[in-house]
């Protein structure tokens, strides 16, 4: 985000001192000054949906979905810890919900009980990593309120159309990683052992570089 | 149809608030304080990148940007207005939601360019936030093809998006 942020900031900004030097300070501050609107609006949203969502903790109507899914979770990921399926269960089912406080830790509790030691992560590990990011959010709430804020005739009317694209989005993860965890593993084996075969080629040359320096 | 959703889910956790003996106005204050705080901690990413995306389009470039990829876009069926928006998504969701209101601000919130936006603002993560916070207490590092996957899949979301809006 930092190298985005400046190359763009630096290319709009180069190519305006030679078109309209004039306006690039002016647009910066209106730049400002909208997210200091859209922040006043994003408040007045937040205050509604968080009371809601807490009300959703407070009845445990969060760890209620999140034991609808647990049956799903177990199928999908094979050969986990049951602390491992509990963290991921309340990291699917927060996100879900569009509760991305509590989705976040148990995501990452989750994460550190599959891992396996190694450098690389497991199939399971980069299938809750695409779940998480392709998410299924259940109420886009903040795109409806900014919606209705700017004065639609139906706010709502993009539910629908968004349910079924963050569905397709998260359902062809799933298949996709299932698909490439079958694959990748074969293409592994092969490039293990040609990276072996190569390690030994090398150790053999260093040995007779070496030795012929020393019979030198 | 899809009007009735919020309002009946709000009722339903208020009874179900009720039902099982929850405070009510108590969750509401907590949430009314959190999102000052929530909203304090976005405001930074929705200031820097609203400069960015103002800047970015006086300057011209964001409309060469858009030219550019209209075409390979257009035979998605995604209208070449949503391009920045498209490239936002994974990298920054405050960033995102600014961009969103300003598509809204710019064509009218009930125009086509605007509903495809707020579909595919909602329909999609931050897709590389997500895997550096998740592995961030893990040992393991290599994400192998989970970058890959998440934006194609993110993509076939985006083309789904706006091939839902044009009918419903």
């Amino acid at each position: 985000m930092n190298v985005l942020f400046t190359t763009l900031t630096l290319v709009s900004l180069t190519a305006m001192l030679i078109f309209s030097p004039a306006e690039a300070f002016p647009t910066m501050i209106a730049g400002v000054k909208s997210a200091i609107t859209l922040s006043l609006k994003l408040l007045a949203i937040y205050a509604v949906w968080l009371s809601a969502l807490k009300m959703m903790q407070a009845t445990g109507l969060d760890k209620k979905l999140s034991k609808l899914l647990r049956p799903v979770i177990r199928r999908l990921f094979k050969g986990e810890s049951e602390d491992a399926y509990d963290n991921i269960s309340v990291n699917l089912s927060a996100n879900m919900l569009g509760m991305g406080g509590v989705a976040t830790p148990a995501g990452i509790r989750a994460m550190t009980a599959m891992q396996d030691g190694s450098a690389k992560a497991t199939h399971n590990m980069i299938l809750l990593i695409v779940i998480n990011a392709t998410s299924i959010q259940l109420v886009p709430a903040t795109v409806i309120a900014l919606r209705a804020a700017a004065g639609s005739a139906d706010a709502s009317d993009i539910f629908f159309p968004t349910l079924i694209a963050t569905s397709v989005s998260t359902l062809s993860g799933i298949i996709l990683c299932k698909v490439l965890s079958l694959k990748k593993d074969k293409s592994n084996d092969k490039t293990a052992a040609l990276s072996l075969q190569f390690e030994q080629k090398k150790s053999d040359f260093c040995k007779y570089i070496t030795q012929k320096r020393h019979a030198k | 149809m899809s009007v009735f959703i919020l309002p009946a889910f709000l009722i339903f956790l208020i009874v179900f608030s009720l039902v099982k003996r929850v405070k009510v106005y108590d969750c509401f204050l907590g949430g009314a304080k959190d999102s000052l705080s929530l909203v304090k901690s976005i405001f930074p990413y929705i200031a820097a990148i609203f400069v960015c995306i103002e800047l970015f389009r006086a300057s011209g470039a964001a409309d060469k940007l858009a030219d550019l990829l209209a075409k390979p876009l257009a035979f998605l069926g995604i209208p070449k207005e949503i391009t920045q928006l498209m490239m936002l998504v994974p990298l920054s969701g405050g960033g995102a939601i600014a961009l969103l209101e300003d598509i809204i601000a710019r064509y009218g919130v009930d125009s086509y360019i605007a509903r495809c936006a707020a579909c595919v603002s909602g329909a999609s993560e931050t897709v590389f936030y997500i895997s550096a916070v998740y592995l961030s207490a893990c040992k393991a590092k290599k994400l192998r093809y989970a970058i890959p996957v998440s934006l194609f899949c993110t993509l076939l979301g985006t083309v789904t998006a706006c091939l839902l809006c044009r009918f419903l």
